[in-house]
């Protein structure tokens, strides 16, 4: 295998990992090779919370250790590795659900700006889901206009960050038995912003000293976010964006184009995408572009900002997160267009090899090196043109190093709870009735939500691939969002078509006869609130139990890397999944903690984390919880029936 | 969403008024595939089917697996 192969299986990852390799520009696969993870912190063993430390407190290796020199093993404030390793944990959540829900807070702050006629060129696109959010928090309907309801929410949505007493609003969405498990547990959030600052002053040196304790409040501020800041950012960006619905798009480099001016948007924030692809229809733009020598203008996207422009108005991904240094190896991006998290800082000095211009565009996120041309929401339309003219701009300077893989996939994207709700009854009784009977009568055997980021300590895309391909062979539908579902789209498993070519019988069946493939694209990272209102409809509907703990469902996160991803399989856990990750784990140094999340979860929360590098057993893993939990509905029975009367129609067809 | 009603003569009645069919016909394609909330064509439509459709959360006389007696 040639080396550029043990870092990804994507063709046209590897294409431009070799290229980079001759045109002697550094990425993160180079950089994983020669910064291998520090032993002590990947475990979870290292705490640097003040001035006393750094101290390390890592298990002796290749011995037992004796309880005196347990007791012994210990930071300078006397912090145990159980404290030091909890705390760490929770950090992470805390970073991760900052992450989200400040992105929340964000969209939330221009939804108000709009609904008070402050942010010219946005709209109320979907007042159904206005009206919806309306009835949810009780807002008055009647005759009043959009903008007073949307005023309204906008308000009540703000609010909910700052909020210092009560719940977050949106836990009353949740199953009933949720709703109070949280409450008897201490698991409901108060306000936002308050569960992660209450994180961050109890992992202060010499407060919170039980890792239990700990752990527990790493749940409360993940429901904070899953629950809270995520779910505020999509029902919002629903609102102004529309709420997405199946769309056909392209993924991989291959989208990027010879003779156009191509423009990429990283990060997460659609605010800003949004109006780049207005921006870039417009005439004045195109005929500049054609000016330039350009034929057109090429808007593509790359992490999570890729899937919220994608679900909305099809336009096509690059990539995901480990391809975001390669799309700039192409040689053939005029402009990189940066917003917010999951960008690499490598960038500029990679773009100095070409003639790529980097421009970040949030006073939050800025980078040495990098063109800042601030991104003002209130004058929106100004700010994207002079983005969009930027690149366009830069074309006449393309060299002549250019190579753009020929590899690109299509997809169908846009699965929204709202479309697959539709899509299963219809119009007049739209429901999850099909999907929860498909369940019980055992074609569909569960339900999985594989989600998460690249990480270059594993290969490439890989392990997702290879991941869902498991489960739907073993008839587990798979619902994804991030740069998880562009490695499933790149790999050609988001098409019906796929159903027939990959998924087992029983699930092929129910694909076909609902026209969808066997894995769904839900969104963008913020969108895995999505998930957690699809599990909930499957428990409403009835037959599963009452509870998402009840449900033949897991979740996995198997390459993941980013703080947002702990939060995202903290309040999956929290919400009674059964959730596995990959890679590494960052508790493992640590018995106690990691056997606290890893099993005393289970009783407390129904939902509990597991470990598990290899996709395969980690996808047997899953596949194993979820007849667990047909057994206890009692619904395992059903599957073998079907498996057996399948069978013999295969027999009766062959004779 | 416009309801099909049909007018039928009963026997030993005047006429009466019977509901057609109450399904979309044929299976969206394409396109046509991704435009279903556009058929809700007004506020008083699209409340009508939050409680239908997603009559999880918003019906007021069905509440699912849970069955509540007062709403959440
Ligand atoms: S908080 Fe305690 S364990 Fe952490 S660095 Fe300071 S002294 Fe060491
Ligand atoms: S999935 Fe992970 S890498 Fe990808 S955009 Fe989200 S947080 Fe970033």
């Amino acid at each position: 295998m040639a080396e550029a192969e043990t870092k990804s299986v994507d063709n046209a990852s590897i294409k431009m990992i070799e290229k980079a390799t001759s045109d002697g520009v550094n990425t993160a696969f180079d950089r994983a090779e020669t910064r291998k993870p520090c032993p002590i912190g990947v475990d979870g063993s290292c705490c640097s919370n003040c001035g006393m430390g750094p101290c390390r407190v890592p298990p002796p290796k290749g011995k037992e250790e004796t309880p005196e020199e347990k007791q012994r093993r210990r930071g300078i404030c006397g912090a145990t590795a159980e404290t030091i390793a909890a705390r760490n944990f929770i950090r992470m959540v805390a970073g991760g659900a900052a992450a989200h829900s400040d992105h929340g807070r964000g969209v939330a702050e221009i939804f108000l700006a709009v609904a008070k006629g402050e942010a010219p060129g946005y709209e109320i696109k979907d007042e159904q889901k206005l009206l919806q959010l309306a009835l949810d928090w009780g807002v008055e309907i009647g005759d009043r206009s959009n903008q007073e309801i949307a005023i309204d929410i906008g308000e009540i949505a703000l609010a909910e960050f700052g909020k210092q007493e009560g719940e977050v609003l949106f836990l009353r969405r949740a199953p009933l038995k949720r709703q109070e498990l949280w409450r008897r547990e201490g698991a409901a959030p108060r306000g936002i912003d308050r569960e992660v600052v209450e994180i961050m002053h109890r992992t202060h040196i010499g407060v919170d000293q039980d890792y239990r304790n700990l752990l527990r409040q790493g749940v409360r501020c993940a429901i904070a976010d899953g629950w809270g800041g995520s779910m505020i950012a999509t029902e919002l960006q629903d609102i102004l964006f529309g709420t997405p619905a199946p769309v056909l798009g392209r993924v991989n480099l291959g989208v990027l184009s010879r003779d156009e001016v191509n423009l990429i948007i990283h990060g997460h924030d659609p605010l800003l995408s949004e109006m780049i692809v207005v921006a870039a229809q417009d005439p004045e733009m195109v005929a500049l572009a054609k000016s330039k020598g350009a034929s057109g203008i090429n808007i593509a996207g790359m992490c999570c900002t890729a899937n919220e422009i994608l679900m909305r108005h099809g336009i096509p991904l690059a990539g995901n997160f480990l391809q975001q240094e390669l799309a700039l190896v192409t040689g053939a991006v005029e402009t990189m267009v940066v917003d917010i998290q999951c960008i690499m800082q490598s960038l500029p000095d990679i773009a100095q090899c070409y003639h790529t211009k980097i421009i970040t565009t949030s006073p939050k996120a800025k980078i040495p090196g990098a063109i800042h041309i601030q991104f003002d929401e209130h004058n929106a339309m100004e700010s994207a043109k002079a983005i969009v003219k930027a690149a366009i701009e830069n074309f006449p300077n393309r060299g002549n190093n250019i190579n753009i893989p020929k590899q690109q996939t299509d997809l169908i994207a846009g699965f929204s709870h709202e479309t697959i709700n539709y899509l299963l009854g219809g119009l007049f009784r739209a429901s999850y009735r099909p999907l929860n009977d498909n369940i019980i009568n055992g074609r569909i055997r569960g339900v999985a939500g594989v989600v998460g980021c690249n990480n270059p300590r594993v290969r490439h895309d890989d392990i997702h691939t290879t991941m869902i391909r498991e489960l739907i062979k073993n008839d587990v539908l798979v619902i994804q969002t991030g740069c998880s579902a562009m490695a499933a789209a790149k790999a050609g498993l988001m098409t019906p078509e796929a159903a027939s070519k990959y998924a087992g019988e029983g699930l092929a069946s129910v694909c076909q006869a609902v026209g969808i493939p066997p894995v769904l694209h839900l969104g963008s990272c913020v969108d895995n609130s999505r998930i957690l209102i699809a599990a909930t409809a499957m428990v409403k509907d009835g037959g599963l139990g009452d509870d998402i703990s009840e449900l033949p469902v897991a979740g996995a996160a198997p390459e993941w890397m980013s703080e947002k991803a702990i939060s995202i399989g903290q309040y999956f856990v929290g919400s009674g999944v059964f959730t596995v990750f990959g890679v590494n784990w960052p508790t493992l140094g640590n018995e106690e903690v990691t056997k606290f999340l890893f099993q005393d979860f289970e009783a407390i929360y129904g939902g509990m984390w597991a470990f598990e590098p290899d996709p395969i057993k980690a996808a047997h893993l899953m596949i194993g919880h979820i007849d667990k939990k047909r057994k206890a509905l009692g619904i395992d029975k059903a599957r073998e029936r079907i498996l057996y009367d399948m069978a013999m129609r295969r027999e009766l067809e062959a004779a | 969403m416009e309801y099909e009603i049909e007018e039928k003569s009963a026997p030993g009645r005047s006429k009466v008024e019977v509901l057609g069919a109450t399904y979309e016909k044929g299976k969206p394609k394409g396109e046509e595939l991704g435009k279903w909330r556009q058929k809700l064509r007004d506020r008083e439509e699209k409340l009508k089917y939050l409680q239908t459709g997603e009559r999880y959360w918003y019906g007021q006389d069905w509440y699912g697996s849970e069955k509540r007696r007062n709403p959440a």
